[in-house]
């Protein structure tokens, strides 16, 4: 046992064992002298001076705050004395460490999203993130070119601001062209972020709009290294994106991964790369970038967003027909910046870490009471450590430090435990076409965090009691009988207390969680209105690979033909878009005639199907028609809207051959169909406008085969492949797999919330249950010999057990209804995460409230009928 | 339940009395721990029997108080031992101890020999 081994120390502790030596030696010569014979003398010296260890013990407590010798004493005291009740320690510490564990899971996801949006940039509080309009989880980007430039260069807050826009390319060249998310940045991008290039250079400010050059690329580090073997000389080589040659500039540091928290971008280019997006160069309605500022020092967000609204009044002033609806600017910080998944995050991980942390003050209830038991039975040693001098100072520091021992070792195992449940966020999000980067990361935050978690709990767990027991005058506690040691009313209440605090603090995890699981199969149950059953859906790079507009049009016929006669198909269209995904596709609407509302967002959903679409969906046309193959590129432009949209724009009308322009000069869409509104995007959305498009009127960027199978889809997947193939073996096929688990993905956060809570809640229970035992079994057990005497005297069984049973109850009842009025109040919290059932739920509540009732009763019956069936002769003579 | 009451002698003795006869002791001179019980059992008439339990923990204490210094000698018997010196600080301190137990006496004794009769009216 050498912990902290001191020079001072050891020398201090062998001049001690000298000076009593010393001693004994000079009491034996005085007795000598006196004529006693050695040997007896010996032993008359060592008898009058007494126990010398305890001596020995005692003298070194006097040494003092000796800083590190201290800690080292009380460190080996307390292992001591943890050494002697093993289960104690095994049990304390494997609670601790399931409760820090908890937290620090919880907090590294927080903390490799929300803490670190973007990973690599410098000082990312500074932060902010531009939305125009009405606020959204998951706006499209919101600004056109020109807007931003005038917004750049106008505003006077802030250091920088950069704007970019991400989409889906193929890089080509190679054998089998591979799908890479790119983004288009504006000048200033990496400087704004404060990112240095690990290879080459970044893209001057020059380079935003000058044309003509040799288009020009950034990889990110993971790419340059995957796909180009990381060959150190890849600046100024050339590779073919889309079929366009670009050359390479340079190479961004490994771990940055863009600038939307929580999306990979493998590849950058400028805006305009290759000259040939002059449209969305040059128009104000054309909003395709999203913005992010650096703040000014001393600048706050608010001042910020009133200097940026001001410009953007300007703006809207000079251009009001590129500028109808709603215009107003809100500034988010990257933490919570809804482009990116960080919006979703944020509505959801700091519920469920406020989850974690009532399971470790739970915990902590829970050792606290463990530990007051057992400092009761060590009130005789801690009174005799008192009468010989020790100080109540020293007394207290000593039981902290075993609490803090618990903590420690409990966070060291949580520490390595972290490691690995860190990494379990990804689990839960399920295949998607989404470029996810999800994963809670262990820094140096989480490290800090879980030391805060134990120091807490370790302050929880050994100062409470420690507190507690200081205060017993020691002269009292040495006289005390072993019965009243038992029982001292301010022990009992403490107790007690602990015990009302576990129920009381079980009872929301409880709540919480049961809604949740309520949340979860109402969801599951929920009807989309649309069919996802016997759907599979593939994704085929057409625009991404290099493939022109008519190119594109052809493949997209020929893709129809060939899917829909193969066999075990039943109808087969096409889309650009899958709901339930988190994905949405947005544009402007402008129908003819409507005049908005001040301030009203002209933005509805707007995807593009082709012919069967609705059918395959098994969507319902409530008035005129589907999309037919005639619907294409000469033909009158249509549109189908949905319910929602019907009403919104022609309330009371028939919105049949009314029509729309989705681009403020652009052609006019005449409306051919209603269809039945369905899910878009969650379960519990509240319904939005769509507008559907013809495929092939429109040559949007994606192109998705939707095939309603017979059998089971992923059944089918081989062949619908083939079949694409054998129009171009180039084109690059992706994403193939049933529309059940795309759709998934909408539930991913309630399938979050309520494992977690479950989970938490399963742990709340038991501890709690646990608790009611232990206090119940030990307080039944300290009053062995007074039932004795009770059944002695006449106290029938019943008796007993209603005596016992009583107490239990009481603190069950208590609990309850404190852990009822503190759940209520703390349900609101999660109610925007709820569906098809309230925060304050009858059933749910009630159901929770007889669930723990129950194994309260059950925890308080046991010890009821171990006492009741005691021989009251043995128990008599028990003490 | 010997045990016990041992214990609580020893106590009463601690409170505030043994810092102050080991103070005076050390008056007279150096001393080793095992002279210090000699001399006060010696003083006392063999009325006061200090236990090492208590004497120990309480040099040690003074010394870190400042009260007392330590230094390691040769006995008058070849013996090497730790010899208590009292310190300028520990002799105000004994001042202060033995004025505060002269006004306990006093006050006790003024409780203990009232005439029955005064403590009556």
């Amino acid at each position: 046992m050498k912990w902290f081994p001191g020079f001072g120390f050891q020398r201090r502790k062998r001049e001690l064992q000298e000076e009593i030596d010393a001693h004994l030696q000079m009491a034996i010569a005085d007795r000598v002298a006196r004529g006693e014979a050695e040997e007896t003398a010996r032993r008359a010296a060592a008898r009058e001076f007494g126990n010398i260890p305890l001596v020995q013990d005692v003298t070194r407590d006097m040494w003092g705050q000796g800083g590190l010798e201290q800690l080292g004493r009380d460190i080996r005291y307390a292992l001591r004395q943890l050494r002697k009740s093993p289960g104690f320690t095994i049990a304390a510490t494997a609670m601790l460490t399931v409760a820090i564990c908890a937290n620090s899971t919880v907090f590294s996801w927080i903390d490799g999203t929300m803490l670190r949006p973007i990973p690599g940039a410098r000082d990312t509080g500074d932060l902010v993130t531009l939305q125009r309009g009405e606020r959204n989880f998951s706006p499209t980007p919101p600004f056109s070119y020109l807007d931003y430039r005038d917004l750049r260069e106008q505003n006077h807050t802030f250091a920088g601001m950069l704007a970019y826009h991400n989409d889906w390319i193929a890089l080509t060249g190679g054998a089998q062209p591979e799908r890479v998310y790119i983004a288009n940045v504006s000048a200033y991008f990496f400087d704004v972020l404060g990112i240095k290039p690990a290879l080459g250079r970044f893209f001057l400010p020059e380079e935003e709009t000058r044309r003509g050059a040799v288009p020009e690329v950034i990889l990110s580090s993971s790419l340059w290294k995957t796909r180009y073997a990381a060959d150190p000389a890849i600046v100024g080589k050339s590779i073919e994106v889309s079929r366009h040659p670009l050359t390479v500039i340079g190479v961004a540091p490994e771990g940055f991964i863009g600038a939307a928290p929580g999306l990979r971008d493998d590849l950058w280019v400028t805006l305009d790369p290759l000259g040939n997006d002059g449209w969305r160069m040059s128009h104000r309605d054309s909003d395709w970038l999203i913005l992010i500022g650096r703040l000014r020092p001393g600048v706050s967000r608010g001042q910020a967003a009133q200097d940026l609204d001001t410009q953007m009044h300007h703006i809207v002033v000079a251009y009001p027909d590129q500028h109808l609806g709603d215009n107003r600017i809100t500034l988010d910080p990257m933490w919570r910046s809804p482009f990116g998944v960080n919006g979703l995050m944020s509505a959801t991980l700091p519920i469920l870490l406020a989850f974690a942390a009532l399971v470790l003050l739970l915990t902590c209830a829970n050792v606290a009471t463990l530990t007051l038991v057992r400092f009761v039975s060590r009130r005789r040693e801690l009174a005799i450590r008192q009468s010989l001098g020790a100080n109540r100072m020293q007394l207290v520091r000593q039981m902290v430090m075993e609490g803090a021992l618990l903590s420690i070792v409990a966070g060291a195992v949580a520490l390595l435990l972290t490691l690995w449940t860190s990494k379990s966020f990804g689990w839960f999000f399920p295949a998607t076409s989404n470029p996810l980067v999800l994963n809670g990361t262990m820094d140096h935050e989480v490290v800090i965090g879980i030391v805060l978690f134990s120091l807490l709990s370790g302050m929880l767990c050994g100062a409470l009691p420690a507190w507690r027991s200081s205060h017993a005058p020691a002269v009292e506690v040495l006289k005390a009988e072993s019965a009243s040691i038992s029982g001292g009313s301010r022990n009992r209440k403490l107790l007690s207390g602990l015990v009302v605090a576990q129920i009381a603090l079980s009872l929301p995890l409880l709540l919480c969680s049961g809604l949740f699981l309520r949340t979860l199969k109402n969801l599951a149950g929920a009807n989309p209105g649309f069919e996802q059953d016997h759907i599979l859906t593939a994704s085929v790079g057409l625009s991404i690979a290099g493939y022109s507009r008519d190119e594109t049009m052809v493949i997209r016929h020929k893709i129809l033909d060939r899917v829909s006669a193969l066999p075990g198909v039943k109808v087969a269209s096409l889309t650009n878009w899958i709901p339930m995904t988190l994905i949405q596709k947005k544009s402007d609407a402008y129908p003819e005639g409507y005049a908005p509302r001040p301030h009203e967002s002209l933005q509805v959903l707007m995807v593009d199907v082709s012919p069967r679409y609705f059918e395959s969906l098994h969507i319902p046309v409530l008035e005129g028609r589907e999309f037919t193959p005639d619907d294409k590129d000469k033909a009158p432009m249509v549109v189908i809207v949905d319910q929602t949209a019907a009403q919104h724009y022609w309330p009371g009308q028939d919105p049949l051959g009314k029509r729309l322009r989705v681009v403020g000069d652009g052609p006019l869409f005449t409306v051919v169909g209603v269809v039945r509104n369905s899910t878009h995007t969650f379960v519990n959305e509240s319904p939005e406008p769509i507008v559907y498009r013809s495929i092939f009127q429109e040559g949007g960027v994606e192109t998705t085969v939707q095939v309603e199978t017979e059998g089971n889809p992923v059944d089918l997947a081989p062949a619908v492949e083939n079949a694409i193939h054998s129009i171009d073996t180039r084109l690059p096929v992706f994403d193939v797999r049933p529309m059940r688990e795309s759709t998934q993905m909408a539930s991913t956060f309630a399938v979050l919330q309520s494992t977690l809570a479950g989970m938490f809640a399963l742990i709340g229970l038991v501890l709690a249950v646990t608790g009611i035992y232990g206090v119940v079994a030990y307080r039944t057990q300290m009053r062995t010999h007074e039932i004795g005497i009770r059944m002695a005297l006449g106290a029938s069984r019943v008796d007993v057990l209603r005596l016992v049973l009583v107490q239990g109850l009481w603190l069950t009842g208590i609990g309850l209804a404190l852990g009822l009025a503190f759940a209520l109040g703390l349900t609101r919290f999660i109610a925007r995460l709820l569906y098809g059932i309230g925060a304050n739920d009858p059933v749910t509540v009630a159901s929770v409230v007889m669930l723990l009732g129950a194994m309260s009763l059950l925890a308080c019956y046991l010890p009821a009928h171990r006492a009741m069936r005691r021989n009251p002769v043995t128990a008599i003579r028990e003490l | 339940m010997s045990e016990k009451d041992q214990y609580k002698n020893r106590i009463e003795l601690l409170q505030g009395t043994l810092d102050m006869l080991i103070l005076q002791t050390l008056q007279w001179g150096p001393q080793h721990g095992y002279g210090i019980v000699q001399a006060l059992r010696l003083r006392s008439g063999d009325v006061l029997q200090v236990e090492t339990g208590s004497l120990y923990p309480a040099l040690h204490r003074l010394e870190r108080q400042g009260w007392v210094q330590s230094e390691w000698k040769q006995s008058e018997s070849k013996q090497r031992a730790r010899y208590y010196r009292i310190t300028a600080r520990g002799k105000k301190q004994l001042a202060s101890d033995l004025g505060r137990w002269e006004r306990i006496v006093e006050a006790i004794g003024s409780v203990m020999y009232v005439k029955p009769e005064e403590s009556e009216s």
